[in-house]
């Protein structure tokens, strides 16, 4: 066999591989969006239908009438958002004070930064619970951001690609050409961190989005739920009504898709570009 | 275009002191070289200059104006680094803009300023490439462009062309003489090749471990250098260096092997010695009081030939202006002038005057 069969046969077998992981990964989405146009009835036929034999619109109907779903989009929407942006802050600022000024009281400070990744968040969440309850934040989304405001992996991350990526005689070259400290980290800094800053921030958006203990514990009242949270409530002591949470989920999953879709390059080029140097 | 005067300058990082009160003054438009080992404080007393460290006690003036707690932007100095530090995500022209715009120049101000510094270099179609699609070379040049443009009263370089390559090196090093002559801006360089120093500079700053050495003129420095370590590190390939005993009475000096040379004829010398030749000073025997030595290697280099030989158990490099047919091992005699012979204390390394 010549090389070049070889070369062809592996490319087959490879394609035949990555195909049927990925068939594996859909299958669920695909019965899970196809649930939601099933009726009740079909939903129980073993084995599952993947194409319904009868399209029905009416769970989306439902579920758009019978719960604030879009209100709970709407509530993850802010919330993530928000968390993106206070998370993606905090760390720019925090990861390049701790990479660039490495004073001794900086450095305790980082040392405490990532002293509270390995505490688990169930471990406060409780006490927490109770602060934001003192401060009157229940069922807001001010409540939800208060666990979410700052990361300490965001932190670590941009404080690695400073040191990696931000030599020191660039911040002197700034400060001889006259630029103050703050202006500079706008207009030096930032610039030169936005690969590892989006990739954080697809991070930082998602897991604000699929966050669940926490957004549980502070929202109490339906219309204050998060898309998760409101998900889950469909899912009562005694019954699960698998329709409508299927339609209900397959409506949520879109702005998501839509989210990753647009931000995925961010991600990948963020990646890429924090795990190489120059 | 301004004076720098440096008044017991001293720099300590964590109680420990690395300048030991440092003091030079360098006239208005002139080129000056700071150079020594690497780890002697040069680029300290650049950054201190600069002011990116804080001064532990002494005083630098600029133009007649201490300037000890003034921020470096209101310094007006304009550095080069090293590694160059252009803002990777600008363009050249941004990047040779950055300190005007900072200033709040009008548009048209920069880009005129920008195309003038442009222009000078010779970098006009770079303008609007950035950082990363430049040679090394261009990358330097667009780093001065960056000094150029913000007509500073002092240039302050950080040893700007060791990251190039040799042919290159002495290409820049002839640009930035030429640039010096039509800015006739006061330039410190710091470098660590005394190649650099000698063929550029107006006054070269000889340090080692903190101190000042020797302040001087190039061919100064080479011809009366006030110490042993100023005559060894002036001058490449570098000066022999070999322990004489001689009296008073004597004309001849011994070497450790027996041989002799004669005295320079100025110096009323005895005892111990520490004695001085530079490579080039020695030549082929003619008549006359001589030494023998052992050829170890030899480069020819067409106009002149490179020996290494060894005298007196010590290796001894030779600098012939002419072509010399030898093989290793070969024991040759070799002709000093013994004007040119210096010669320094044994303990302390100063030159005997003489």
């Amino acid at each position: 066999m010549s090389a070049k069969a070889r070369v062809r046969r592996t490319n087959f077998m490879l394609d035949i591989a990555l195909f049927i992981i990925c068939i594996l990964l859909l299958t669920p989405l695909i019965l899970l969006i196809a649930n939601g146009f099933k009726t009740p009835q079909e939903m129980l036929v073993w084995p599952p239908t993947l194409f319904p034999k009868d399209p029905t619109l009416q769970n989306f109907q439902k579920v758009f009438t019978e719960t604030p779903l879009l209100r709970w989009m709407f509530n993850s929407f802010a919330f993530a958002i928000l968390s993106t942006v206070a998370i993606v802050s905090t760390s720019a600022l925090a990861g390049y004070i701790i990479g660039k000024f490495p004073f001794r009281s900086v450095n305790v400070i980082f040392v405490l930064f990532l002293a509270t990744a390995i505490i688990p968040f169930e471990v406060y969440m409780i006490p927490l619970y109770f602060q934001v309850k003192a401060l009157g934040f229940l069922n807001s989304i001010g409540g939800l951001l208060v666990g979410y405001l700052v990361m300490s992996f965001g932190i670590f991350l941009i404080r690695q690609n400073v040191i990696a990526s931000i030599p020191d005689e660039l911040l002197e070259a700034a400060r001889i050409d006259g630029g103050g400290e703050l202006w500079i980290f706008w207009h030096v800094v930032l610039p030169l961190l936005r690969g590892p800053l989006a990739a954080l921030a697809v991070l930082a958006f998602f897991q604000a989005w699929t966050a669940f203990a926490w957004p549980i514990v502070v929202t109490t009242r339906k219309t204050s739920f998060t898309i998760e949270v409101g998900l889950a409530n469909f899912q009562s002591a005694y019954t699960i009504d698998l329709s409508l949470l299927s339609a209900a989920s397959a409506a949520v999953m879109v702005p998501s898709v839509i989210a990753f879709v647009l931000l995925r390059r961010n991600f990948v080029e963020g990646i890429a570009a924090s795990g190489m140097k120059e | 275009m301004a004076t720098v005067e440096v008044k017991e300058l001293r720099k300590s990082f964590d109680d420990v002191e690395t300048l030991h009160g440092i003091s030079f003054s360098i006239p208005d438009g002139s080129f000056v070289a700071l150079v020594g080992p690497s780890g002697c404080g040069k680029s300290t007393i650049l950054r201190l200059i600069a002011g990116l460290e804080e001064i532990t006690s002494g005083d630098i003036h600029i133009g007649g104006n201490l300037i000890n707690d003034i921020e470096p932007k209101n310094r007006n100095i304009a550095m080069v680094f090293q590694n160059y530090a252009l803002y990777p995500h600008l363009t050249v022209a941004k990047n040779m803009g950055f300190s005007l715009k900072l200033l709040k120049k009008s548009k048209a101000e920069i880009e005129r300023a920008v195309k003038e510094a442009a222009e000078i270099l010779g970098i006009g179609e770079l303008l609007h490439r950035l950082p990363k699609q430049l040679s090394g070379g261009q990358r330097q040049r667009v780093a001065m462009g960056r000094a150029i443009v913000r007509q500073p009263q002092v240039f302050l370089f950080d040893e700007p062309l060791s990251n190039l390559d040799a042919k290159l090196r002495v290409q820049m090093r002839a640009e930035l003489k030429e640039l010096h002559r039509r800015l006739a801006t006061t330039t410190i360089y710091v470098t660590h090749d005394q190649i650099e120093a000698m063929t550029m500079a107006d006054i070269v700053v000889v340090m080692r471990d903190g101190h000042v050495e020797q302040v001087g003129r190039p061919l100064e420095l080479y011809d009366n250098p006030v110490n042993q370590f100023v005559a060894g590190f002036i001058g490449s390939p570098a000066m022999n260096f070999f322990s004489v005993r001689t009296d008073a009475g004597s004309d001849e000096m011994v070497l450790s092997d027996g041989q002799r040379l004669l005295k320079p004829t100025h110096a009323a010398l005895d005892g111990s010695y520490i004695i001085g030749i530079r490579p080039e000073h020695i030549r082929l025997d003619g008549n006359g009081a001589s030494f023998e030595a052992f050829i170890q290697s030899s480069e020819q280099t067409g106009s002149e030939t490179l020996l290494q030989a060894r005298l007196a158990d010590q290796e001894i490099t030779i600098l012939l202006r002419e072509r010399f047919d030898t093989s290793l091992g070969d024991a040759h005699k070799f002709l000093v002038d013994s004007a040119a012979i210096q010669v320094f204390d044994t303990k302390t390394g100063v030159r005997v005057e003489p």
